[in-house]
C-alpha cells in the first residue's frame, strides 16, 4: 500500500473508535493526539517524497486508472495537508492538556483532520466534495459541542451559510462534469479549455462564491466573527488555522489549475474584492477590543491578501498565495492558542504571533508578506504594493492594541477578565512550540519558499500542459 | 426535457432561498433541504443519458446509461440527510435553551445576554467607557441576523 493512503487509514478507524469513547477522559484524548501525530508524521514524509520525486498517484481499490477514485498528492496539496494536520495537532494537544469540555471534541477533531487530509490528497472533484462536507460537518458539530444557546445559534448560522456554499459547489461540480465528462482533476483541467466561455465563467464564479464563503472573504464574511466568538480558543485556532485553508486551496486548485483562463479573465475583480476585504477586515479589527473578535476580523483581511496574490497570478503570485496562506495559518493558530493564557512566556508567544502577522522579521509572517510584495512588484502594480504596506501597518496597529489591552494592565484588572489562572507548563509549551515554529521558519525560510515555488510551478505546468 | 429540469431546479432553488430568508429556524432548515434537492437534481440532469443498465458487459455497441451521476446524487443525498438531521438537532437544542425558534427573538435575547455579561464584568470605575462598548456590541449582535 502506498504512503498516500496511510494518513487516512490511521485517522479513519481512530475517529470512529473515539466517537464511541468519552473524550473528556485523558486516555481517549491522548489516543486522538497520538493518531493525529502519526498521520502528521506520515504526511510530512509524504511531502518530502513529493518534493523530491514529483507528484504521486494511487487509484483506490486497485481499479483501472480511469475507473477508480484517484488519490493524488502534489506539493500544493501535500503542504496544505501537513500544515492543517499540524495545526489541528497543536490545537487538540492544547485542549487535552487544558481539559476537554465536550465528550465529542477529540473524535470531531479527528474527523475534521480526516476530511481535510482527504480533500487535500484527492484527485477527484466529487471526493473533494465528500471530504469537504466531512470536515465542515465536524466543524458545525464542534461549534455547538459545548451546548448553550449562544454556541448553538452561532453553529446554526455557521452551518446554514456554509451549506449554501457547499450546495453551490455541488452544482458547480455537476456543471463541470456536464461540460467535461469526467471528474478527475487532471482530465478536467485538460478538457476545460475548449468549453464554451460563457459556461466556463459561470462555473468559475460559482466555485469562487463557494470558496469565498469558506474563506470568509468580504461580501461573504458575515458568519465568521460570531462563530469565532462563540467557540473556545482552541476550536477557533482549528477554524482559522486549518479549516480556512480549504478556501485558499480550493481557489488555487479550481482556479489556477482547472480554470486558469477564467482566473486570468477575472483577475481585476479578484484584486478588487481582495482589496475591499483587506480594508474592511483591518478597519473593523481596529474598532474592536475583544481579542477573538479582532482576530476574526483580521482573518477576513488575510483572506483578502490570499485573493490579491491569486489575482496577481503568475509563478510569483501563486507562490506568494501559498506561502502567505501557510504563514497565516501558523500565525492565527499561535494567536488563538496564546490569547487566553496568562503569564510572561505566553505573552511572548503572543507577541511573536502578533509581529508575524504584522510581517516583522524574523518571523514566518515576514516572508509571507515579502512574497506578496514581490508578487506586487513583479506584476508592476504600485497600488498593490501600497495596499500591502497600508494593510501591514493597520494589522500592526490592531494587534498592538489588543496586546496592550490584554497584557499591559494592572494585574488585578486582568485577572478579573482572564480568570483561567496562570497557564500550566503543558499549555505554555504548546503555544511556545508553535511560536518556535514561526520563528524558525522566519530564520530559515528556504523550505517554505521552495515549497511555495514548487507548488506554483506545478499549478502552472498543469495549466500549460493543456 | 432540459427545459423541464431547468424549470424544476429553478423553482426549487428559488423557493429554498425564499424560505432561507424567513425568520424561523425550521423554515430555514426546510429552505436548505429544498436547495440541497435543487443541487441533487442539477447533478442528475448533468449526466442523464438513455441506455442499458450499466451492469456487466454491454452486448455489442448499444449505449449504456451513465452510472456516475446516479452514484454522485446518491452520495449527495446521504450527505444532505446527515446535514438536515444535524440542523434539526441544532434547532431543537436552540428551542430547548431559548424557548423560541424565531430568529428576531433569538437575536434580541442574545443582545440582552451580551449586555448582561458585559455589565457583570464591568468594573465600576470604568463605567462610562464600557457603556460605549455595550452599545457597539448590541449593534453588532443585531446586525448579522
Amino acid at each position: 500500500m502506498s504512503l498516500i493512503a496511510l494518513p487516512l487509514v490511521i485517522l479513519w478507524p481512530a475517529a470512529i473508535l473515539l466517537a464511541l469513547l468519552d473524550g473528556r477522559r485523558r486516555g481517549p484524548g491522548m489516543l486522538a493526539v497520538a493518531a493525529l501525530a502519526a498521520s502528521f508524521a506520515a504526511l510530512a514524509v509524504l511531502l518530502a517524497n513529493v518534493v523530491a520525486d514529483g507528484p504521486q498517484d494511487l487509484v483506490a481499490g486497485g481499479w483501472a486508472a480511469d475507473v477508480g477514485i484517484r488519490l493524488r498528492v502534489d506539493a500544493l496539496g501535500g503542504v496544505f495537508a501537513v500544515v492543517s494536520c499540524g495545526v489541528l495537532l497543536a490545537a487538540l494537544l492544547q485542549a487535552v492538556i487544558t481539559g476537554v469540555q465536550a465528550r465529542v471534541t477529540p473524535a470531531l477533531t479527528l474527523f475534521m483532520a480526516l476530511g481535510l487530509t482527504g480533500l487535500f490528497l484527492t484527485g477527484d472533484i466529487f471526493s473533494f466534495y465528500v471530504f469537504f462536507e466531512l470536515s465542515m460537518i465536524s466543524a458545525y458539530a464542534l461549534t455547538s459541542a459545548r451546548g448553550g444557546g449562544r454556541h448553538v445559534s452561532a453553529a446554526f448560522i455557521f452551518a446554514v451559510v456554509n451549506l449554501v456554499g457547499s450546495f453551490l459547489f455541488l452544482i458547480a461540480v455537476g456543471a463541470l462534469y456536464r461540460a467535461t465528462g469526467t471528474l478527475e482533476m487532471q482530465a478536467v483541467a485538460e478538457r476545460a479549455a475548449p468549453i464554451d466561455p460563457t459556461t466556463a465563467i459561470v462555473i468559475a464564479i460559482t466555485f469562487f462564491v463557494a470558496f469565498g464563503i469558506k474563506l470568509g472573504l468580504f461580501p461573504f464574511h458575515f458568519w465568521l466573527p460570531s462563530v469565532y466568538l462563540a467557540v473556545p480558543p482552541h476550536v477557533a485556532a482549528m477554524f482559522a488555522g486549518a479549516l480556512a485553508n480549504i478556501g485558499a486551496y480550493g481557489l488555487l486548485r479550481f482556479g489556477a489549475a482547472i480554470l486558469p483562463s477564467e482566473l486570468a479573465l477575472s483577475a481585476g475583480a479578484l484584486i478588487a474584492i481582495g482589496t475591499v476585504s483587506i480594508a474592511y477586515g483591518a478597519l473593523q479589527a481596529i474598532a474592536r477590543r475583544d481579542t477573538r473578535e479582532v482576530l476574526a476580523y483580521s482573518s477576513i483581511g488575510h483572506a483578502g491578501y490570499v485573493l490579491v496574490a491569486i489575482g496577481l497570478g503568475g509563478p510569483v503570485g501563486l507562490a506568494a498565495a501559498v506561502i502567505f496562506s501557510i504563514a497565516n495559518a501558523l500565525n492565527k493558530t499561535l494567536l488563538f492558542l496564546a490569547s487566553e493564557l496568562r503569564g510572561r512566556l505566553t505573552a511572548t508567544a503572543f507577541l511573536v504571533g502578533a509581529l508575524s502577522v504584522a510581517g516583522v522579521p524574523p518571523t514566518a509572517g515576514f516572508f509571507g508578506k515579502a512574497a506578496l510584495f514581490e508578487a506586487g512588484i513583479d506584476a508592476g502594480s504600485i497600488a498593490a504594493v501600497v495596499l500591502l504596506f497600508v494593510g501591514g501597518a493597520l494589522s500592526f496597529v490592531y494587534l498592538f492594541q489588543i496586546y496592550q489591552h490584554d497584557r499591559w494592565r494592572p494585574r488585578a484588572e486582568r485577572e478579573r477578565e482572564m480568570p483561567r489562572g496562570h497557564a500550566s507548563r503543558g499549555q505554555r509549551s504548546v503555544a511556545l512550540t508553535v511560536a518556535a515554529v514561526v520563528l524558525v521558519l522566519g530564520l530559515w525560510p528556504e523550505p517554505l519558499l521552495a515549497i511555495g515555488e514548487h507548488a506554483a510551478g506545478e499549478l502552472l505546468a498543469g495549466g500549460a500542459a493543456r | 426535457m432540459n427545459l423541464l429540469f431547468a424549470l424544476v431546479i429553478g423553482v426549487l432553488f428559488g423557493s429554498g432561498v425564499f424560505l432561507l430568508l424567513k425568520p424561523d429556524l425550521f423554515r430555514v432548515v426546510a429552505g436548505l433541504v429544498l436547495i440541497s434537492n435543487a443541487a441533487n437534481l442539477t447533478l442528475m440532469a448533468s449526466g442523464l443519458t438513455r441506455g442499458l443498465a450499466p451492469i456487466g458487459r454491454a452486448a455489442g455497441d448499444e449505449r449504456v446509461a451513465d452510472p456516475l451521476v446516479q452514484a454522485m446524487t446518491l452520495t449527495a443525498l446521504v450527505i444532505g440527510f446527515a446535514v438536515t438531521a444535524l440542523l434539526l438537532g441544532l434547532s431543537v437544542s436552540v428551542y430547548r435553551s431559548r424557548h423560541s425558534v424565531d430568529l428576531d427573538e433569538l437575536s434580541r435575547q442574545q443582545a440582552a445576554d451580551a449586555v448582561r455579561r458585559e455589565a457583570r464584568e464591568a468594573p465600576h470605575d470604568e463605567e462610562h467607557e464600557l457603556d460605549e462598548s455595550d452599545e457597539q456590541r448590541v449593534a453588532y449582535h443585531e446586525a448579522p441576523t
